[in-house]
């Protein structure tokens, strides 16, 4: 049995100034607001009620507030009574990730409908400074949800693989606060030097995305027993466009990528979904297609996705 | 569950020693909680050090070799960094690569969420070997004086892993698992700050007015645990035609003493069959269950056959619960 995509949706907050260039900004709300009406309209879609979902997968690395997680803040919101409620940080495979873990309980059998939801708002922790804004600039905010089910048909999730190597976790992290730092995790001093703010290491995440996007496509595709030239759609998301673009080029699927960090800033967990979601309410993909989903970035973590919709 | 493994640091503090910080006494926290020391770690030591060792110790145990491990899953409240997860960072620690990685942040159910996920991986047979982590430093993210001794006089460091592996006895294993939350009640038991809903994330009022540190609004906590713990573990068995006379055994989630003899009071468990270790280590959030459950199982507590029962509540609130025909 596999596990059917039965709605999709998605939001982002307007434009707002992101030192220099336009994101997506959320004025005000945390990462479970956004993620309201994106679940609103993916339910709309599947044409299911907020009673019949039975667990909710949050893939995020901003939450609402440091804990609980963000699917708890959420939950509420969208008064989903005393259902589990499950907060993925699995950075910008986030979305693959919490696929994988909500396709396992649809085909186990454990829950009828899973709603996994993606979001980020990453901009009150950015840099706007002279210093910060080379990163900031790289990332908007956005929300994206799927509604999922068993398949009645063929259709559906035919792979998803998941991936990380943790070696480079300090290549994009962002250090503070941090556990590990005795006495207190967080300084006023700390705080001065913007050990709070997300890092970057431009040359090395540019490389493992070109290295390990490419590999990881064919990971999927071999597993769903698909060939390249039956995708549909490709979506790939990493946090340099030109990185796509390249991977791209490589595969000789051009045509048929969308590059989400392109037209929205990389939106971490929410990149994919909210790409493809937008893809499908502007009728450019439609009921049947193929589509593969890959995304790579920190942790470094990565992963693909083969889905009929 | 193939194995299990602990890893808790070597610095003890006791009662006796919170009371030089802040005005609490051991008579005051004991009668509280129950508690009597807990462990602290100490210098460059994160929630994946911790893991790393225990993670190693449970593979050993389990005779599976590190590099079958298919998938690790770190559920944990206090990561070694702001992002990426602690999963990563173990992963590094272990000299591991390619595996995916990912943490679990439910808070005190963390382990029972992670376990679910871990049953679900390994059952489908995508994965023929789930490590599974609960970890936490605590100590680093607490109010240590009068203004935070509600809290702060709770919670200990810890860790501990176990291995997931095929349970070719289908009357064996983990029978089930149940999970739930209730967001309403998010702000009882939190950590406010940073997060994203304030703009910006981080300040330094923030961090001068203690923001940086749990809150717990305590008797919201216990009204509720002590609802939602029978609850659960009433589903679990129910699941199964199972009843409380059945079970061998009962480990809760190491919240409160009191909490837990009212539990086991209420669904008329006799005292022998619950197993409480709160007094030496506090609350361990996501590590609290499988400190537990490997301490049992080296006291004898746990046999071939035996029917145990884990339970949790905490933060979010989440709660949960799982079967186990070891």
């Amino acid at each position: 049995m596999r596990t059917a995509l039965l709605g999709m949706g998605h939001h982002l907050p307007p434009l707002g100034d992101a030192a220099g260039v336009k994101r997506p900004i959320a004025e005000t709300g945390g990462t479970s607001d956004l993620a309201r009406p994106a679940a609103e309209a993916a339910l709309a879609r599947a044409g299911a009620s907020t009673d019949e979902v039975d667990f909710i997968v949050f893939a995020t690395m901003t939450p609402d507030v440091t804990f609980p997680g963000a699917a708890c803040f959420f939950q509420h919101k969208l008064a989903c009574g005393t259902i589990g409620s499950l907060d993925v940080r699995a950075q910008c495979a986030g979305f693959l990730f919490g696929l994988s873990v909500a396709d396992q309980f649809i085909r186990l059998g454990t829950y009828r409908r899973v709603l996994l939801v993606a979001a980020e708002v990453m901009s009150p922790g950015l840099e706007y400074s002279e210093r910060g804004a080379p990163v900031a600039r790289l990332f908007g905010d956005g929300a994206a949800a799927v509604v999922l089910g068993p398949a009645g048909g063929d259709g559906g999730l035919s792979s998803v693989v998941i991936h990380a190597d943790g070696r480079h976790y300090d290549r994009f992290w962002c250090e503070y606060p941090s556990s590990r730092q005795h006495p207190v995790r967080m300084t006023l001093e700390d705080f001065r030097e913007g050990r709070h703010f997300p890092f970057l290491d431009f040359e090395t995440v540019r490389q493992f995305g070109a290295a390990t996007l490419p590999a990881v496509i064919d990971e999927s595709l071999a597993a769903a027993g698909v060939d390249r030239d039956r995708i549909d759609r490709f979506v790939l998301g990493h946090v340099f466009p030109d990185v796509v673009d390249q991977v791209a080029d490589q595969m000789g699927v051009s045509a048929k990528v969308l590059n989400p960090s392109r037209q929205y800033g990389h939106l971490v967990a929410a990149s994919l979904p909210v790409s493809l979601s937008a893809a499908v309410a502007a009728g450019e993909i439609g009921p049947g297609a193929t589509v593969c989903l890959a995304a790579c970035g920190a942790g470094f973590t990565w992963g693909a996705a083969v889905v009929q919709l | 569950m193939l194995s299990v493994a602990r890893c808790v640091p070597d610095k003890v503090v006791t009662n006796d020693d919170l009371a030089v910080l802040m005005e609490t006494s051991d008579e005051w926290i004991q009668q509280r909680t129950g508690i009597k020391q807990r462990h602290y770690s100490e210098g460059d030591t994160g929630a994946a050090d911790l893991g790393a060792r225990a993670a190693a110790e449970a593979l050993e145990r389990a005779g599976v070799r590190a590099h079958d491990i298919g998938c690790i899953i770190f559920a944990t409240l206090s990561p070694d960094y702001d992002m990426p997860s602690s999963a990563c960072v173990l992963q590094a620690r272990m000299g591991l690569a390619g595996m995916p990685a990912f943490d679990v942040r439910n808070q005190c159910s963390g382990f029972l969420y992670g376990l679910a996920i871990a049953n679900a991986y390994v059952k489908n047979g995508t994965f023929d070997h789930v490590l599974l982590v609960g970890g936490e430093i605590h100590s680093t993210g607490l109010d240590l004086t009068t203004r935070g001794r509600e809290v702060g006089v709770i919670f200990g460091d810890g860790a501990a892993a176990v291995v997931i592996g095929p349970e070719p006895d289908r009357q064996r294993g983990i029978l089930s698992t149940h999970l739930h939350a209730e967001g309403r009640f998010a702000e009882m038991l939190w950590l406010e700050s940073p997060g994203s809903r304030e703009r910006p994330r981080l300040t330094e009022d923030m961090i001068a007015e203690g923001r940086i540190f749990p809150k717990m609004r305590g008797r919201e906590v216990f009204r509720q645990a002590v609802t939602r713990f029978p609850e659960v573990i009433r589903e679990a068995l129910d699941a199964h035609d199972l009843t409380v006379a059945d079970l061998d055994l009962f480990i809760p989630h190491q919240a409160n003493q009191r909490i837990s003899q009212m539990v086991a009071m209420g669904l008329e468990l006799p005292e022998e069959k619950l197993f409480t270790n709160i007094e030496r280590y506090g609350n361990t959030t996501a590590a609290s269950i499988p400190i537990a459950l490997s301490e049992a199982i080296e006291a004898g507590k746990v046999r071939e056959g035996s029917l145990i029962c884990l339970a949790a509540f905490g933060a979010g609130f989440t709660w949960g619960s799982a079967l186990i025909r070891w």
